[in-house]
């Protein structure tokens, strides 16, 4: 997946002008908030059912490399093969080698942002291994060559005439029809096909269970059970921060997880694996590898603050409540996880300097902490990867801020330690900032500031400041005049 | 007569002096005397923002130099409160003895509304307004300081006043300090809607307790829909407060 984080402003103001996108996005995410607030109803205390889902995930971090291990010696003993890979290359030729090795023409995938995050499908198709999404979202978004949308709905946006006319083009759709059902229809038979050949299936990790080797995958639409359990080769790719230590543990991650996505108690399918097909077994892939990728993880895992963005579970609650991903939509934010979510984790994954407009991109509203199921402070971090960038640090590829700025700041400071030389400077400023006025308000400025200027105004600043007000308060009940403002 | 501290934002300062003047007014009239160190200036919130950590600390410390002694400090304004009370502590991690005296005073900080409703017990303040009004939730007043009874209970004790209920009122204007320039595209969007949300709630005045939320609902409104207005929460309480707005 083409990496697009730095051409930010350019897709807001390209998604800003998408008539479809925007009527979208008045409904789907208050419609998805509501089903959330339904769903966490059903808890008889939410807030401790979210602050436990925060305090498993805060011990799966704190214990990472001992729960990982513990992981891969209990899924070994399942029978499942276990690969490590550092980084998207590794994972991908791995992958590649496997499909390569067993003579698959194409593999089957249940929706995973890892594999997104990977490119896996580009490396895959360009080597004569053709993937087929199989989430009825991502299938369209895969075959229209669209990034997602929205996590949980990645061509949600897309519009059913759209729809029509890729799945006559492109599945076999014998009519042309608008019908969902039919167009569902459509696209069923023609993935059944699919599965019904299918070698090898790739699917992502919702939860990996230390104590068992267990992995786990939720779903509504029961393509990635398919793709589990239709192939002889079965290959599991997880990022590292999916272990969590109990069975118990992913029970309630559960819980949490489909009640925060889709406000549902519990998805339409559940799929625990522990190891391949057994002998006394009937179905089931007769091999299972789990690939466990790093790609950067160790490296926030590193630092004590980043690490809390590691406790995530991708529910998209965020998303959904963001007033910034409300009006942008999935697609401005460039890689593969989109909204807080994507502002949290891909400056961390990709680096600072690529990714400046991301963690500046927010009015630091705090909707995003108000409902993340696992206790991330959204705000804090983007305020976090700020403070790094202006210090141009090297782990996180800081790219230091523009002269003109630090120098403000340097004078700044220097007024605000300093009462005398900061009434001074305001007064010496009003003049310049004053300098258009009309019926005591602002209307244009030039220079830095014209951004606020487009569609609003500002109040002239005062020709007494509430400083020079206080003191004439002051200075006249001091002689016994009274108070009167 | 009680004294309490006075802290009074930069915004409020520079461009709304009327909300502070109206804060005194009201504080007064309530027996409160309002104290206003000379020494202040700015809380450090945009330092912070931007990822001056550094300079974020030497205004911290002018701040807590200024107002550390206080036993209550009142503002009106949530956001600046939320700087003292959870980012000055953050910002001391290696300084233990800074970090206990922010530790100290951040349990003192009160949003005007919520020193009112929850320090002093009050709730009718003797205000009268004919007419309906809206109410803005500001994120750090709302999310930050989980005040958002205690605006609204002050408004229903106004006489005359019917407090209608505002689509969307607890999502997020737009302003954000510097988001609101450096993003205008995504900030206008923001402030449309909730300018819309307003309009179609049919209150004749949309009251807010954030001063960086009334300069940019306040701005989008004096722009494009100049008979309608926003207005600071203690400018509708205090007596001839309304005036010139």
């Amino acid at each position: 997946m083409e990496i697009q984080t730095e051409q930010f402003t350019a897709a807001v103001k390209r998604e800003l002008q998408n008539a479809r996108s925007r009527a979208f996005l008045k409904v789907m995410p208050p419609v998805l908030n509501m089903k959330r607030d339904i769903g966490l109803s059903t808890f008889p205390n939410i807030d401790a059912a979210q602050a436990y889902g925060a305090a498993i995930r805060q011990e799966a971090m704190a214990r990472l490399p001992e729960l990982l291990e513990e992981f891969e010696k209990n899924a070994l003993a399942n029978g499942a093969k276990v690969f490590w890979a550092r980084d998207a290359k590794e994972a991908n030729e791995t992958i590649l080698q496997l499909a390569k090795e067993r003579g698959v023409k194409y593999v089957t995938k249940g929706k995973s942002m890892v594999t997104e995050e990977m490119g896996l499908n580009e490396i895959l198709s360009k080597n004569g291994v053709e993937p087929w999404e199989t989430d009825l979202g991502e299938f369209i978004a895969q075959q229209l060559h669209r990034p997602p949308f929205h996590i949980v709905g990645p061509a949600i946006n897309v519009a059913v005439e759209e729809v029509r006319d890729l799945f006559m083009a492109k599945a076999n759709m014998k009519e042309p029809t608008l019908d969902p059902v039919q167009l569902g229809y459509a696209a069923r038979l023609f993935l059944r096909d699919k599965f019904h050949h299918v070698q090898m299936g790739i699917t992502g990790v919702n939860m990996a269970v230390a104590e068992t080797g267990t992995i786990i995958n939720v779903e509504n639409e029961g393509n990635i059970r398919l793709t589990k359990s239709s192939p002889k080769t079965q290959v599991s790719v997880m990022s590292l921060e999916k272990v969590v230590p109990t069975m118990k543990d992913a029970l309630h991650m559960i819980r949490l997880l489909s009640r925060n996505c889709t406000g549902q108690k519990l998805t339409a399918y559940v799929s625990m694996d522990s190891g391949p097909k057994k002998k006394d077994e009937i179905d089931g892939p007769e091999e299972l590898f789990i690939l466990i990728i790093d790609n950067g993880r160790t490296k926030i895992y590193q630092d004590l603050k980043a690490r809390d963005a590691l406790r995530c579970i991708r529910c998209a609650a965020c998303l959904n409540i963001c007033p910034v991903y409300g009006q942008i939509g999935g697609y401005a934010y460039g890689w593969a996880y989109s909204g807080p979510m994507g502002q949290v984790l891909n400056p961390l994954l990709l680096g600072l300097d690529r990714t400046q407009d991301l963690y500046r991109a927010t009015t630091l509203c705090g909707a995003c902490k108000s409902v993340c199921p696992v206790g991330i402070d959204h705000p804090s971090m983007f305020l976090y990867y700020r403070s790094k960038d202006v210090l141009g640090d090297p782990y996180w590829k800081g790219k230091k801020r523009p002269s003109s700025e630090k120098r403000f700041f340097k004078a700044w400071i220097s007024a605000v330690t300093r009462a005398w030389l900061w009434n001074l400077g305001i007064r010496m400023v009003r003049p310049l900032i004053n300098k258009d006025v009309h019926d005591g308000v602002i209307s244009k400025m030039k220079g830095p500031f014209q951004g606020w200027f487009r569609t609003r105004d500002l109040p002239a600043m005062a020709a007494k400041t509430f400083h020079d007000r206080w003191k004439e308060i002051k200075s006249r009940e001091a002689q016994g005049e009274g108070y009167r403002v | 007569m009680k004294n309490v501290s006075l802290f009074i934002p930069c915004t409020v300062n520079l461009f709304l002096p009327h909300i502070g003047e109206a804060t005194v007014i009201l504080l007064r009239r309530l027996g409160i005397n309002p104290v206003y160190h000379e020494e202040q200036t700015c809380c450090g919130q945009p330092a912070i923002n931007a990822g001056y950590q550094k300079e974020a600390q030497k205004a911290a410390k002018h701040f807590i130099k200024v107002f550390g002694d206080d036993e209550q400090v009142v503002s009106p304004s949530g956001s600046c409160v939320c700087t003292v009370k959870y980012h000055y502590p953050e910002l001391f991690e290696n300084e233990p003895e800074w970090r206990r005296r922010a530790e100290e005073l951040a349990p003192r900080m009160f949003e005007l509304s919520q020193y009112l409703v929850d320090v002093l017990n009050v709730e009718d303040v003797g205000a009268s307004f004919a007419g309906k009004v809206t109410y803005h939730e500001s994120c750090h007043i709302l999310r930050g300081l989980g005040v958002s009874e205690q605006p609204k209970k002050l408004i229903k004790a106004v006489q005359g006043t019917q407090l209608v209920p505002l689509n969307a009122a607890e999502s997020c204007c737009g302003f954000g300090g510097e988001f609101a320039n450096n993003f205008p595209d995504i900030s206008e969007s923001m402030v449309k809607d909730k300018v819309e949300n307003y309009l179609s709630s049919g209150a004749d005045l949309l009251l807010l307790c954030e001063p960086g939320c009334l300069l940019n609902i306040g701005g989008f409104l004096s722009r494009n829909h100049p008979g309608k207005k926003a207005m600071h929460l203690a400018n509708f309480l205090a007596p001839n407060g309304r005036e010139g707005q």
